[in-house]
């Protein structure tokens, strides 16, 4: 199977903010979850995918075509969601099939149509009327629509309560049932991601700071929780992150049940994302 | 494109709802002959300047730009979108400015000549302001565009009246003894030169947008 994304040596400076070496691959059929805090690069990555900014250094192929040269074939078949709503409020569902149909060579507005009516969406209402959930709704049935190979999706579930956002994760883990689909979506939401995606790539400070299959990162990784004495006598070579609390610390290990071995009198816990995104963010380095 | 014009119609559909109503009821008391044919040329005005940029407004509101860039038709395309979008209003305008010409001429109201001369300098001047302006409004956003917009709008106003205070005269009495036709000739000139600013014009806005980022 050909990677859907492959990103090299991605580099764009913003002056006070820099995207730094991003090397970052998404293997077709599959879904990557891209994870960080706010202003941590995600954005910026998925916008030089997609050409909205120039690049100051890297090469960015998707689904085995230069992003630069080959933009208009590779748009033919991405489907994008972003955060919020690009549709105009005076516009309504049956104006945005009308408007969208002739930019897509494979457009099909009897699939648009089906999604309408699976997601509930009237077509003659006014996206004015529309609550955030159908907007983002309305935005995933365009995506849809046009039979993408990929979809791009930034935050595509913020804002959302969790039965819409189970509804639209529902939809893409539908979409990558073929196996020539793939998905690369970001997300504060961790716990969507441990949901849905099967590669987990951690931009901290413009920099990718943890890339793997998710299932490894939630097999390998573990917290310890011990006491400053403790902490003191385990090698810093084992520890990724540490953080100290009033009542004792807590690190971040990258190889638990090795850790166990070595280690064992200390109590070492399955760790999620959101944890080990707190423990990268907010933890030290020994 | 053609999906980018047709939202540029949609999203402009209440105000151009308005525009059509109010110069019909204009265009009924004109015939009856209570208006001259200025409210033509304020329609071909509105509907040429006003609504590409309201254009641009619909969309700083909706954050479509980045949208429209993440689209399959290139930079290139939704600008060409853009200015087609101003060209097809221009020619309904023109269109719709012989056709209240030659009725008020049917109907006795106006001289056909005269009323058509000033359909075509009204459409050229329009269409130059549309081709200074759009390039703008891709540089600086449509409301910073609009103080542009008033300024090319005011500007002559307030140089023919300094002219007139100054007792600066032009003389156009060598335009009586121009024929018809040659008269025609040369007022269709002007609509056709905006025309070529136009072309210009696009490319320029392309160039502006090739650079921006979204």
């Amino acid at each position: 199977m050909n990677n859907a994304i492959e990103i090299r040596g991605l580099c764009k400076s913003y002056g006070d903010f820099s995207l730094q070496n991003i090397d970052l691959t998404l293997p077709g059929g599959s879904i990557l979850g891209l994870i960080g805090e706010n202003g941590a690069g995600k954005t910026t990555t998925m916008k030089c995918i997609l050409n909205l900014i120039r690049r100051d250094a890297g090469e960015i192929t998707v689904l085995g075509r230069d992003s630069i040269a080959q933009e208009r074939e590779i748009k033919q078949d991405v489907g994008l969601v972003m955060d919020e709503c690009f549709f105009h409020d005076v516009l309504r569902p049956l104006d945005v099939g009308r408007v969208l149909a002739p930019a897509y060579r494979d457009w099909d507005a009897g699939l648009f149509r089906d999604y309408l009516d699976k997601f509930g969406l009237p077509e003659k209402k006014y996206i004015k009327e529309f609550s955030r959930g159908m907007k983002m709704k309305l935005s995933l049935a365009a995506a849809l629509a046009h039979h993408p190979r990929l979809l791009i999706l930034d935050e595509a579930t913020a804002g959302l309560d969790p039965v819409v956002r189970d509804e639209i994760l529902e939809e893409f883990l539908g979409f990558i049932c073929d196996e020539d689909h793939s998905i690369l979506i970001s997300s504060h939401i961790t716990s969507d991601l441990e949901k849905a995606a099967d590669y987990i790539a951690y931009l901290h400070g413009g920099r990718v700071v943890l890339s793997a299959a998710k299932d490894d990162i939630l097999d390998n990784y573990g917290r310890v929780g011990c006491t400053r004495e403790q902490l003191a006598a385990i090698d810093p070579a084992e520890l990724v992150r540490v953080r100290r609390e009033t009542f004792g610390c807590e690190a971040l290990v990258a190889d638990r049940a090795a850790f166990r071995r070595r280690y064992p009198d200390l109590t070492v816990d399955k760790i999620a994302l959101e944890d080990i995104m707190l423990f990268i963010g907010k933890g030290e380095e020994l | 494109m053609s999906g980018l014009i047709l939202k540029d119609f949609l999203t402009a559909r209440r105000a151009l709802r308005s525009y059509f109503t109010i110069p019909i009821f204009y265009f009924v008391l004109t015939v009856m002959g209570m208006f001259d044919l200025t409210f033509v040329t304020v329609f071909m005005t509105l509907l040429v300047m006003l609504l590409p940029m309201g254009a641009f407004s619909y969309d700083e509101q909706a954050k479509w730009d980045r949208y429209a860039m993440s689209l399959p038709l290139g930079r290139r395309g939704v600008v060409g979108a853009r200015y087609l979008f101003a060209l097809l209003l221009a020619l309904f305008a023109g269109a719709f400015g012989t056709a209240v010409c030659a009725v008020l001429s049917v109907t006795g109201k106006g001289d056909l000549l005269e009323s058509l001369l000033t359909i075509l300098a009204t459409l050229a001047v329009c269409i130059w302001m549309v081709a200074i302006l759009l390039p703008l409004c891709y540089k600086l956003g449509p409301e910073r565009a609009r103080i542009y917009m008033f300024v090319l709008v005011f500007a002559p106003i307030i140089l023919m009246f300094l002219a007139v205070r100054l007792g600066i005269h032009i003389d156009l009495s060598f335009l009586d003894g121009l024929s018809d036709g040659a008269l025609m000739a040369g007022f269709a000139l002007f609509p056709l030169s905006g025309l070529l600013a136009l072309g210009v014009s696009y490319f320029v806005s392309c160039a502006i947008v090739e650079r921006k980022e979204f």
